[in-house]
């Protein structure tokens, strides 16, 4: 599990571009978006996409999304459940 | 003045829920839904998804015409608005320059554009042809050619809710006195990219949106177009046509929140709906209805029920949403809206809510479930678009005595107000500051630089899809100082095409706004093409990828007025807001619609520009059909030396200025008046150069005052010799030299050309660019150049002026 969250900090950090932020800055417990990461809605929505690409997840409904994205924590649990 | 007043005389529509105003109320009258299943092109995500697909064949409805599916669907409503206006053996007595033409439109001919893109991405098949019909502003044009119509011709673009806003821009030409009789409403095709665009945003509900409903998760997408013959009310007593309803009140207002989200609250929904009601001076307790925008997903309606709340406290009217019945069919959904809310005042009833069933604690409004006899008076129609761009309209049965109480309110007003400039001071508007992102440069400076060198440098642009050898030779606009003006947070989020605009808007002002009202900043930022980049790379990725992924962001920055309302975000401006798309003269509209926001005093600072950007595909197209000659690299007005199937080289870029009212200037670079758009047929440069002189004159400008007439000649011996026989006319009226010039050899040829066109007349007035660097013969001007006339017209007739004065 803590490799899987490494591996989407790294995904999150490079998909958006977030330049000067490191794995160290994004805190595994807290919600991914509007939070510190300044992150928002659409991007949200962007890793969806990211999600489909590289894990075969198909998200078509927001609540989905939503339960998902609560932390980064829940996302790996999430996506190890889900991938294929 | 009340005179003056719009009222509407006809109506048509097309849409899932029937062809014909008649056939759609039966299907509203049944509380039956229209949605069913997509065949009009498959899409292997979205197949088991409901859609408000036109079910007729609308090549064949909409008889000889050539033209994208939705400038078809326009045009098979426009017919029938003016056949129920009695209008469609001509206009009779009314003069076709007083017959204009106002369009929404946010899709366009996207639906063959993906046909090219997935012959070329898929077989590597050359079909350049639906290219021709790509863009929105086709609609507009195959209307106003149909009917011949010769007065103010435009197409906006404010996404969702376009048909609404082209509806209010009508209205006020109306008012203006720019137009007797007006056409306006909207049309939009389905297409994969806005299927997939709203998936992305997990916006859609595949089994069919359920307005209001506990349980809704999105919208079904639909498409159709609606119009309305929108005409002052002592244009149709004299003809003696039958009212079917006024339009009472109208108002917009920008968010100024999120590109794709609305502001929670409704804050900018409640402006525009409260700016409706002061427009019409009618209370919130004389609405009588309410057809919401309604979209059926979780935060319009959440947000447009407390904006409602708001509004009418505790004695919310009956209100219904009804997508349900034809899908949201995006820009044409405040036109379809219009048509119906007009229909209820003639029926003395109103449709339900297909698609609701439970209702929603949280929300605390129930919708009106099926068709009901009510007795009304007002209707309020409600549009939102993406990026905040609202638009309120009020609709008010024929016999209403509350327009009594308009007329009085508007003769308090000097009568003299109906005039576009005459308001501001005899001088015009003040132009305090402009930006602009060029080939030639981003400053003034800059680009006075660039005309004494006699034009912008050649530069080789890419085109790896077709060709991974070639490039193509464009005047493209190199660093504009994105990373100095826009951190970077939101630079990530921005189009190159968004940045450019942030950037000029960024630089046309340099003074403090802690004195202006945020809702009296208003923006109005057109483009030809939008960001084409931006749009290339989602259509690829949905081809490429069998709509795996879909991409949120590209999507956002697809839609044409994601340029301006971005600008309202940044810069938190909640005035009127609009992207005008109408070809070449998408800067004459938003200077227009800038104007009139100032005239009114509704705005206190416009900012108004366009902008657009190259990419490969289009460039594409033209290489293939030899447009650009090795031979002749730089683009050399007046000189002739195109010839055939030839094109000017193609370029980009952007220019946005701030105006305010002259009077309250401290110190303007200049000052700009006489703004007019229209529509020529059979080019005569007499009739032109008349056109030209009543528009002047109207601004109390004489002729003989000007110095030179600033033009978008390019190279071709048409439009040159037009433009040059123009100004010769010119001269004859004026009994003097009007010099005729050209800015293209500087920044290329583009849609938003015209722009950068108004940036060097500035610089022309103040002196800091000699007039010989931008005129034929070369010579200087006998006098100082202290008066210019911009002047600009597309290849499909539609025109517009400005003159610029020091």
């Amino acid at each position: 599990m803590e490799s899987l969250i490494e591996e989407l900090k790294a995904k999150i950090i490079a998909g958006f571009n977030l330049e000067g932020v490191t794995p160290a800055d994004i805190n595994p417990d807290e919600p991914i978006f509007g939070t510190g990461l300044e992150l928002d809605s659409i991007d949200a929505l962007e890793l969806v996409a990211i999600l489909e690409s590289d894990y075969g997840i198909v998200i078509l409904e927001r609540s989905v999304a939503d339960k998902a994205f609560a932390s980064l924590r829940a996302l790996a649990g999430f996506v190890a459940a889900n991938r294929t | 003045m009340s005179r003056r007043a719009p009222v509407i005389t006809g109506t048509g529509i097309i849409c899932a829920a029937g062809c014909g105003v008649a056939s759609v109320w039966d299907s509203v009258r049944a509380n039956r839904s229209g949605l069913g299943p997509l065949t009009l092109f498959s899409s292997p995500r979205y197949a088991n998804h409901l859609v408000g697909q036109v079910r007729e064949n609308v090549d064949e409805l909409a008889g000889n015409v050539r033209g994208s599916r939705s400038d078809k669907l326009a045009w098979i409503a426009a017919r029938e608005a003016l056949a129920a206006a009695g209008l469609e053996a001509g206009f009779g007595k009314i003069n076709s320059e007083r017959v204009g033409m106002m369009l929404g439109a946010t899709v366009g001919g996207m639906l063959g554009t993906e046909r090219f893109l997935t012959a070329l991405l898929r077989e590597n098949k050359h079909r350049f042809g639906p290219l021709r019909f790509h863009e929105c502003a086709g609609a507009a044009d195959l209307c106003a050619k149909k009917i011949g119509a010769l007065g103010p011709v435009a197409t906006l673009s404010t996404a969702c809710s376009a048909g609404a806003m082209a509806i209010l821009a009508a209205a006020e030409l109306i008012e203006q006195g720019e137009a007797d009789v007006m056409l306006a409403g909207a049309g939009d095709s389905l297409s994969r990219l806005t299927l997939n665009g709203f998936g992305s945003l997990l916006l859609l509900d595949p089994n069919g949106c359920r307005p209001f409903d506990a349980r809704r998760t999105g919208i079904s997408l639909g498409e159709g177009a609606a119009m309305l013959v929108i005409e002052a009310e002592e244009t149709a007593l004299a003809r003696g046509a039958k009212i079917l309803a006024r339009l009472a009140g109208w108002g917009a207002s920008c968010d100024a929140f999120h590109a794709t989200a609305p502001q929670a609250e409704g804050r900018g929904a409640l402006a525009a709906m409260q700016r409706a009601l002061e427009r019409g001076q009618l209370q919130p307790g004389e609405i009588d209805f309410v057809s919401a925008h309604g979209t059926a997903t979780p935060d319009n309606d959440a947000m447009e029920t407390r904006a409602l709340k708001k509004l009418f406290g505790a004695a919310v009217p009956p209100v219904s949403s009804m997508k349900g019945f034809f899908g949201h069919t995006l820009a044409a959904s405040g036109a379809i809206k219009a048509v119906l809310a007009v229909q209820s005042l003639h029926e003395q009833a109103v449709p339900g809510t297909p698609g609701f069933e439970v209702a929603d604690e949280k929300l605390g409004l129930e919708p009106m479930r099926i068709f009901c006899a009510l007795p009304v008076e007002h209707i309020l129609s409600n549009s939102f678009g993406f990026g905040g761009n609202n638009v309120a309209l009020i609709f008010e049965r024929a016999d209403s005595s509350c327009r009594s109480r308009r007329e009085e309110a508007h003769s308090k007003k000097s009568s003299s107000q109906s005039l576009l400039t005459s308001a501001a001071t005899k001088r015009g508007f003040a132009i305090l500051g402009i930006g602009a992102v060029s080939a030639a440069g981003n400053s003034l400076m800059e680009i006075a630089t660039t005309f004494r060198n006699g034009g912008a440098t050649i530069s080789p642009f890419a085109i790896p899809t077709l060709s991974p050898t070639e490039q193509a030779k464009v005047y493209a606009a190199g660093e504009f100082g994105a990373e100095q003006f826009i951190e970077p947070a939101k630079r990530r989020k921005l189009s190159r095409l968004q940045q450019m605009a942030l950037v000029a808007a960024r630089k046309s002002f340099n003074f403090d706004l802690a004195d202006v009202a945020p809702e009296k900043i208003c923006v109005a930022v057109g483009t030809g093409l939008g960001s084409l980049t931006d749009t290339a790379a989602f259509v690829e990725n949905m081809i490429l990828k069998d709509e795996r992924a879909p991409r949120p962001s590209l999507f956002t920055s697809s839609v044409h007025n994601s340029l301006a309302s971005q600008i309202a975000i940044e810069l938190n401006f909640s005035g009127l807001n609009s992207t005008p798309i109408q070809r070449e003269i998408s800067f004459e509209t938003a200077l227009w619609q800038g104007a009139t926001e100032l005239t009114s005093d509704r705005a206190e600072l416009a900012l108004v520009g366009a902008a657009d950007e190259l990419n490969q595909y289009q460039l594409v197209a033209g290489m293939r059909w030899g447009w650009w000659p090795e031979a002749l690299l730089k683009i050399r007005p007046f000189a002739g030396a195109l010839k055939n199937r030839e094109r000017p080289l193609p370029g980009e870029g952007g220019a946005v200025v701030t105006l305010g009212r002259a009077e309250n200037a401290a110190s303007p670079l200049a000052f700009v008046s006489a703004i007019r758009i229209g529509r020529s047929e059979n080019q005569n440069a007499e009739t032109e150069a008349r056109w030209i002189l009543e528009t002047l004159a109207r601004d109390g400008i004489a002729v003989g005052e000007l110095d030179l007439l600033l033009t978008g000649a390019n190279g071709l011996a048409q439009p040159d010799d037009f433009y040059s026989a123009v100004a010769e006319a010119l001269s004859k009226l004026a009994g003097k030299k009007i010099g005729c010039g050209a800015y293209m050899h500087v920044c290329g040829e583009h849609h938003s050309a015209s722009a950068f066109g108004f940036v060097t007349a500035v610089g022309l007035v103040r002196g800091e660019i000699a007039p010989e660097f931008c005129t034929a013969d070369k010579t200087a001007l006998p006098g100082a150049c202290r008066t210019v006339v911009l002047l600009t017209f597309s290849p499909t007739g539609t025109k517009g002026m400005c003159c610029i004065r020091a």
